[in-house]
């Protein structure tokens, strides 16, 4: 049996207790709800907590170097079968997710206090979050590729329930299925890639597979790259596979802040960084994700400037910058491809969360047109949404900046010029439609009592605008200043969005670059025809045309005068392949939905009735009327048995005489 | 060769006689004859004791049998008797390919055994009471109570099974009728202790 | 040494055999068919001592008096089946007792 080379063997039971909390708090949640009512919140802001807390105590055990390159701390669960060891790993990159997703998560479930106070199902909630809390650090802390893959289900199935928590809502139970549909493809993917490295190597555990990485040959290498990405393309929105991700945003936004933009989303990226070994070792698959990556970032920036929807706008710029870090990790710029992940998850739940206050004080309404002037009416939720949009825009200072910047200039240095360019453009993109949000919801006049067809809103359903049903049983309809359960998480997420970045300044010698010693291969840039400090320049100025570009449009005294008609013009003249997403879920409806249902339809009118239930009622009349012949020879009468005696008999004796020998 | 040939036109016309003859107790009688031959032709085949074996247990004991059972019957039935033929019609001609397939059996049999076998030199019998003479009593007794022991022992269990089956089988009473008597006694015992109850 | 061949012996035991096959086969009546049996028997016997005439070999007198001595038991108790069937039947016909049929 191959044995486990990497971390530090021996037991670490600290984390048992981060991984299992959750679940512990998810168990009691399910089955106390009821009998718990409004405890359940703090219950499971308790689990969370209690996980960040132990994942702060592990961080020594986490970022220690063992002998022999070995990183991190190690705890062996269950000796299943050869090559199938069970076992938690907590080096640095698994430190940083966990991190993150209790540490956001913990904030997120004080947040979700305040935002789902009154619901109905108020402790289901916090189960499902509880659990997938759980899920996901099964996916991070896992040791070896199954466990991964069980994580990486359990993650999609809690996003199946969360993305679906208000069942009555009907658009929003299709899109949970929808989500999990596609995250299934993904799954296979994954399958598939742990069946050729077993075949390959004879064990599924990280250390094993990653130090057999050069004996697999360049076609099975390949083959596992390209599908273990199916799997992260799945789940974290890349073209094609990125079609669920919008529609995700039917659940409650605490669930869009935490598992779609903050941690869910990014476990592709979290993969390809950890099969690093794997990925730097076949060009071509760089090349691949790298390219999927810059396009994705740039298809999504391009589908948000067509967005009304302000949780959709966020969809959309996760996409977006997803495709940044999978471009980063994609090519081989691991420390900034999770760079821009850790910051990311700051800003964009921030983001989120900030809308979330929005939403939560307007009684649900979502659509930006029939917003404005909040600025007045909602200062806290303003600065909180400006403090993001300037961080996501990669200005100064602020932590989107250092890490997208990385992305960027990594994508030159690893010899991609044409994804650098894609990276800039974007980012460019990325800085006008996310001040086009910021503007049009906070500056000018509120826009709440317009008629909508005013603002060129034809279809407000379709535009993914208030729903008056989603179980916010407990308010009352008219817009009111929200608790503080949600004002604190995200004030205090203002700080990491502003500040985290600076751990990463200082390029090799910064503290970021400390606590990944070790965990990346090593790689050492040729030389770029564009120095770092020019490229922070041009992303500079493409950003700031942006920013302009959307002031002009929307923020002028002018513009904000004249909100009204020029929103609607803009309405009315949106191009139909930007309202249609590029027509992507036209194209898989036609590819794939339709061909299934058909054959479903085949199956169900034709096969199942004639083939299948006629088989087996012709069988079995094919025994009634076995039966009947059967019947015919019991006549009962005497004389016929002796007959059929004297057949017999005959058939004995002729076989003696003619055939056989008399022994 | 002529009293093998008279012997076989005997046994073949009783035998005729016993399938046909319209009275069950004429076919007895046709049997009785056939029998007689039979032990006839034993002992030309020099096995004395087998042919009048054969006429004290055939002739002497089971034809005896049948003619108590015709007695028991009161048979009066033709051969082409009253009630109506249930045999399906299909059955007289597979019947008539069956017996027809039958002797064609026997006639490859028959060439069969004729090409291969080749006639053996035996002793004819001698003295009466010489243990060695072929088919003798003391012959045929040394080798039922040595060699074949066995299924002569088999054969006793045999015929004590038969002994009381048919003892079983056509006993004096019918249980049916018993049981029946019996019950209905029982039942009207306890109406009357019911209704004696009830009256206290 | 037989003073007539063993085939003339092997067509006389088919002759009779058929017979009693065609007697069980097409008489109704259950004695007779229960004779027709016995000739069978008999047909067999006749075969077994000519054979045992033949090879010198006691064995067929030895087969043949068992033939017999089970031929006794098995007409015992076909003929006491046949008195409890028969027994208040009104005729005495094997096809009226059809109470197998299926």
């Amino acid at each position: 049996m191959i044995h486990h080379t990497m971390g530090v063997d021996g037991s670490y039971p600290f984390l048992l207790a981060v991984w299992l909390l959750p679940l512990l708090g998810a168990i009691l949640l399910w089955a106390f709800g009821p009998q718990l009512g409004r405890l359940g919140g703090p219950l499971g802001c308790a689990a969370v907590g209690l996980a960040f807390v132990f994942t702060v105590l592990s961080w020594g055990a986490g970022t220690q170097h063992g002998a022999g390159g070995a990183l991190g701390a190690h705890q062996l669960l269950v000796s299943w079968l050869p090559g199938f060891d069970f076992g938690l790993l907590l080096d640095p990159l698994a430190l940083l997710w966990a991190l993150i997703i209790t540490g956001v998560g913990f904030l997120i479930h004080v947040y979700s206090i305040g935002y789902m106070d009154g619901d109905r199902a108020f402790a289901r909630f916090f189960a499902y979050l509880n659990f997938f809390v759980f899920a996901m650090l099964t996916l991070v802390l896992s040791d070896n590729f199954v466990g991964l893959l069980i994580g990486w289900g359990l993650v999609g199935l809690a996003s199946y329930f969360l993305i679906g928590f208000w069942i009555e809502k009907p658009s929003a139970v299709a899109a949970a299925r929808k989500a999990f549909v596609l995250n299934v493809v993904g799954d296979v993917g994954i399958m598939f890639a742990i069946f050729v490295m077993f075949a390959a190597t004879g064990s599924t555990a990280f250390g094993d597979v990653f130090a057999h990485a050069g004996s697999f040959g360049t076609t099975a290498l390949l083959t596992v790259c390209v599908a273990l990405f199916v799997g992260a393309a799945a789940k974290s929105a890349q073209i094609p596979l990125h079609t669920w991700l919008p529609d995700a945003m039917e659940g409650p936004t605490p669930v869009s802040a935490l598992i779609h933009a903050a941690t869910m989303v990014t476990a592709g990226v979290y993969l390809i960084a950890r099969c690093a070994p794997l990925w730097s070792q076949s060009a071509d698959a760089q090349l691949l994700v790298g390219t999927i990556g810059g396009l994705t970032a740039l298809v999504g920036a391009i589908l948000g400037v067509a967005q009304w929807d302000i949780k959709r706008i966020l969809a959309y710029s996760t996409m977006s910058q997803i495709g940044y870090m999978i471009m980063g990790v994609g090519i081989g710029a691991y420390e900034g491809g999770v760079a821009h992940f850790f910051t990311h998850a700051f800003f964009k739940a921030q983001l989120f969360l900030g809308s979330g206050l929005i939403i939560h004080a307007l009684a649900n309404e979502q659509d930006v047109r029939k917003m404005g002037g909040l600025r007045k009416k909602l200062p806290f939720a303003f600065v909180a949404m400006a403090t993001g949009v300037l961080a996501i825009c990669g200005i100064p200072g602020f932590s989107g900046f250092f890490s997208k910047d990385q992305v960027i200039y990594g994508a030159l240095e690893h010899g991609h010029p044409w994804l650098y360019a894609v990276g800039i453009v974007t980012a460019g993109i990325t800085a006008y439609y996310m001040c086009r949000m910021l503007f049009v919801t906070f500056l000018g006049s509120y826009r709440g009592d317009v008629d909508p067809s005013d603002l060129g809103m034809r279809h407000p359903e379709l535009a993914g605008t208030a729903h008056a049903d989603d179980g916010h049983d407990g308010h009352d309809g008219h817009a009111h200043a929200p608790a503080w359960y949600m004002n604190v998480p995200v004030g205090i997420l203002i700080v990491p969005t502003v500040l985290i970045g600076w751990l990463m300044f200082g390029g090799e010698n910064s503290p970021w670059a400390h606590f990944f010693a070790g965990q990346f291969p090593v790689w050492h840039p040729g030389a770029a025809p564009i120095s770092e400090t020019l490229t922070t320049v041009i992303v500079l100025v493409v950003v700031v045309i942006g920013i302009g570009l959307a002031y002009w449009r929307y923020a002028t005294a002018a513009a904000l005068a004249d909100a009204i008609p020029r929103l609607r013009e803009e309405s009315i003249r949106m191009p139909a392949v930007l309202t249609n997403l590029f027509y992507f879920d036209a194209a898989i409806d036609l590819l794939f939905v339709r061909p299934a249902q058909l054959l479903g339809t085949v199956f169900g009118r034709f096969l199942d009735p004639h083939v299948i239930d006629g088989g087996v009622r012709d069988v079995a009349a094919g025994a009634r009327w076995l039966g009947v012949l059967t019947r015919s020879f019991q006549t009962g009468l005497v004389r016929a048995y002796a007959l059929f005696v004297v057949f017999g008999a005959l058939l004995f004796v002729a076989y003696y005489a003619f055939a056989g020998s008399i022994r | 060769m002529i009293g093998f040939l008279f012997l076989a036109v005997v046994l073949i016309a009783s035998a005729v006689w016993v399938v046909t003859a319209k009275k069950p107790v004429y076919s007895v009688v046709g049997l009785l004859a056939h029998f007689a031959a039979l032990a006839a032709m034993y002992i030309s085949l020099s096995a004395e004791f087998l042919g009048v074996v054969q006429i004290i247990v055939y002739s002497g004991a089971i034809l005896v049998l049948f003619v108590f059972v015709i007695a028991l019957l009161s048979s009066g039935v033709d051969p082409f008797s009253v009630g109506p033929n249930r045999l399906p019609k299909a059955a007289v001609p597979a019947g008539l390919l069956v017996l027809g397939s039958l002797a064609l059996t026997a006639y490859g049999v028959f060439h069969a055994t004729a090409a291969a076998a080749p006639l053996r030199p035996g002793g004819p019998g001698g003295r009466a009471g010489d243990a060695n003479a072929f088919g003798s009593v003391a012959d045929f007794g040394k080798a039922l109570f040595t060699v074949h022991l066995l299924p002569f022992e088999i054969t006793a269990l045999v015929l004590m099974v038969a002994v009381i089956g048919v003892i079983l089988l056509a006993g004096e009473k019918p249980p049916s009728a018993g049981t029946a008597e019996r019950a209905a006694k029982v039942r009207r015992e306890m109406r009357e202790a019911i209704v004696r109850a009830g009256d206290e | 040494m037989l003073q007539v061949a063993i085939t003339n012996y092997i067509a006389l035991s088919a002759t009779i055999f058929f017979i009693g096959v065609a007697g069980v086969l097409l008489r109704r009546n259950p004695l007779i068919m229960l004779m027709s049996i016995e000739l069978m028997w008999n047909a067999a016997n006749l075969l077994f001592l000519a054979f045992s005439r033949m090879w010198g070999n006691n064995a067929g007198h030895i087969f043949a008096f068992l033939v017999i001595t089970v031929a006794a038991a098995e007409a015992a108790i076909g003929l006491a089946i046949v008195v409890i069937v028969f027994r208040n039947a009104k005729n005495v016909d094997v096809d009226e007792v059809a109470g197998l049929r299926g």
